[in-house]
């Protein structure tokens, strides 16, 4: 390894200013460009509304747009490996890339349509388990009790470590011989768990450490919802005759719907897309029991040097996640509030 | 229909005693009023009775059972609340439907009630609105309407009037007296507003720090109010009040303000014997102060001249903020009144209607 020097860091503080440097020349040129086409010579009402929003679209651009592009450009390309730097461009490269995906093993021996279903299984149970979770704890906060603001800092410190922290700091603790889960599982009397060594618990296992992870988030989000609805309606939904269950069914959910359902799909897209917990606890094993869509790409990009597959495989899951997200927008009326109708 | 009885009911939060030995009896059929300043116990005094408090000390009634540990739900009444608290997911019909549906009506008689009820408010063709598509006249009555279908033994409502634009209140007081009379059912009716109470109770009970102060008919706690308090909270404007000393001379009663003194009637002998020379509050309400020029005949004993600050035309009526040495006072009087602002007018203190207070318990002398 290159042992590093203050000229490297120097010369990696260079790059990085050149480049902040052609950003702003680049918005100062479009801005000035907007002020005379926008402004100057169209008269355009709405010109300063264009021009604020320029140096953002800017960004949007080279970290979005840009990237999105390049990409659909790689899916249509044979790089890989062996032709890093002499790849060639076409649409047969394309149609190859894209059926490849489909018709062979994504990795050494996983299929795409293994992942998929592994993937799915994977976002319904955490997703599950976070709304419940998270719903569950909300609620319990959203009551009168001592030491109210004690529970939620301790409930949303998951959220709050890095997650890589956490997530290695998981996969210590399911070690075989020495993770304090199997140390506790011994102690119970029952028997330890080859969580890392065997697929299906190393899954398992994943998905108590996303769990474990994704909880805070949901009932912080829910106990907002919850703290906005008027105890007025709870108050007459009694003296209508609302039992508790009744209550929570008719008054809570209902006007929850707002907040839970932005949630909710930021929840699915985060989880099907999750691949630090993977990558780091299980790194996808054993034997790709426990990859899924999005860290078999990574691996087939950044471990087998497909370059052109990959970026194919990528179309192909952001496609799925597009297609829910539409059809769950439609379907829960997505962003509307409750009041409206 | 029901009468409730608080019995000797107490309300604590923690330190804070909200409602303090309350008893009270409501009539069956009986409309009755409770008013006081914001904080004096008057709408926990009304959530106790429903149930959404519990009660500290002492029992309720309702009919001839001690409600206490009893549910709202079981208790068989109906509360309209002051921001209305509509359902804001479900359609003005679902709304008046809930309880029903949670009591498991069969569904053609839900029907009936809320169409039946939907009628009386006149609200049939907003039934598949939201609440948000309503005016805040159109919530109040699906407020209401809520409330009617229950067909409950006792109606509570919490200041429901008070977010409604002036013209509308005063059509709904009047709607709501009128409702009384046609559902005959017991109403507890809380308020701040002092008009309300007047107009629209058959009785009234007046609260100030969590104790009742005074219970009684409109006219009679407006005629014979108990203390300074409801004396000045009831009425408006408010009755003036004037430091002043009781005097006997030459076989007369005066009230000696100082600035100007006016004469008793001889009948106040009797309950102000051990108030003469000592000093009393004299309260006396705007409209028993009068322009001289309309008084035929008014006795000169009576007459005070004043330093006219501002003259209110209110239209039938002039209210003038006077001024006699330390002492302010209003004096409602004829719109024809010649008083100008900043100069002198001759008033008479129409003092057969007099109020005698004592300075130190601030009780009425009676």
């Amino acid at each position: 390894m290159i042992p590093l020097t203050w000229d490297i860091v120097a010369r990696g503080l260079g790059e990085i200013g050149r480049l902040l440097g052609i950003v702003a020349v680049i918005v100062v040129v479009l801005e000035a460009l907007a002020y005379l086409i926008l402004h100057r010579l169209l008269k355009y009402k709405y010109s300063l509304p264009f021009m604020l929003l320029l140096p953002a679209l800017v960004g949007v651009m080279a970290l979005i747009i840009y990237p999105f592009g390049f990409n659909i450009y790689l899916a249509f390309s044979n790089m890989n490996m062996f032709r890093f730097k002499d790849f060639s461009v076409g649409l047969s490269y394309g149609i190859t890339n894209f059926l490849d995906v489909f018709r062979l093993p994504v990795l050494q021996k996983v299929t795409f349509f293994q992942l998929l279903g592994r993937t799915i299984l994977w976002t319904v149970v955490n997703v599950v388990c976070h709304v419940l979770g998270g719903l569950g704890l909300a609620i319990l906060l959203n009551r009168p009790m001592r030491g109210k603001g004690v529970y939620r800092t301790l409930l949303v410190v998951p959220w709050a470590l890095p997650q890589v922290i956490s997530a290695l700091a998981w996969r210590g603790e399911f070690h075989f011989q020495y993770g304090f889960v199997n140390l506790m599982l011994e102690r119970l009397g029952l028997r330890p768990v080859p969580w890392l060594s065997d697929p299906r618990w190393a899954f398992v296992a994943v998905v108590l450490v996303n769990v474990w992870l994704g909880i805070p988030f949901m009932m912080v989000v829910l106990l907002g919802g919850l703290q906005s609805i008027s105890q007025e309606y709870y108050d007459a939904a009694q003296i209508d005759g609302a039992s508790g269950w009744q209550q929570f069914r008719s008054i809570t959910m209902p006007l929850l719907k707002p907040v839970l359902t932005p949630a909710v799909i930021l929840g699915v897209v985060w989880t099907f897309n999750n691949f630090n917990v993977i990558y780091l606890v299980t790194r996808g094993g054993p034997m790709e029991g426990t990859d899924l869509l999005v860290t078999s790409m990574f691996k087939a990009v950044f471990e087998f040097y497909r370059y052109g597959f990959g970026a194919a495989y990528a179309m192909v899951i952001f496609v799925f996640l597009f297609i829910f997200s539409a059809v769950y927008l439609r379907l829960s009326g997505g962003f509307k509030g409750a009041w409206e109708s | 229909m029901a009468r409730v009885y608080l019995e000797h009911v107490t309300k604590k939060f923690g330190n804070v005693v909200a409602v303090n030995d309350a008893t009270l009896e409501i009539k069956d059929k009986e409309f009755l009023i409770l008013v006081g300043p914001s904080g004096c116990g008057k709408s926990t005094t009304l959530r106790m009775v429903a149930g959404l408090e519990e009660v500290t000390e002492g029992n309720i009634y309702i009919g001839d059972t001690i409600v206490n540990d009893i549910p709202p739900k079981d208790r068989d009444i109906a509360m309209v609340f002051q921001n209305y608290a509509l359902y804001p997911h479900m359609d003005v019909y679902n709304n008046m439907a809930f309880g029903l549906k949670l009591r498991k009506f069969p569904r053609a008689e839900i029907d009936k009630r809320v169409k039946e009820a939907a009628a009386i408010l006149g609200i049939e063709n907003l039934l598949k609105r939201k609440p948000k598509e309503l005016s805040g006249g159109q919530r109040q009555r699906v407020a209401l309407g809520r409330a009617i279908v229950r067909e409950p033994k006792v109606f509570l409502m919490d200041e429901p009037l008070s977010n409604l634009d002036a013209k509308l209140r005063v059509q709904m007081r009047a709607e709501l007296a009128k409702l009384h009379n046609r559902l005959q059912t017991t109403i507890i009716y809380v308020t701040h507003d002092q008009t309300e109470a007047m107009t629209m109770g058959d009785r009234i009970v007046v609260m100030k720090d969590g104790f009742i102060q005074q219970v009684g008919a409109p006219m009679e706690i407006y005629d014979h109010p108990d203390n300074v308090f409801v004396a000045g909270f009831i009425g408006s404007p408010a009755m003036n009040f004037l430091d002043a000393v009781i005097l006997r001379e030459d076989g007369d009663l005066w009230v000696d303000a100082k600035s100007f003194r006016v004469k008793l009637p001889l009948t106040r002998f009797e309950t102000v014997g051990e108030y003469i020379d000592k000093e009393v509050i004299f309260g006396i309400r705007p409209e028993d102060i009068d322009d001289k020029d309309f008084v035929p005949n008014a006795p000169p004993d009576r007459i005070v001249t004043a330093d006219i600050d501002v003259t209110e035309p209110m239209g039938s009526e002039v209210y003038l903020y006077a001024t006699v040495g330390p002492h302010s006072f209003i004096a409602r009087v004829d719109a024809r009144t010649t008083a100008r602002d900043g100069s002198s007018h001759q008033l008479v203190f129409n003092t057969d209607k007099a109020h005698l207070f004592d300075k130190k318990t601030q009780k009425a002398i009676r």
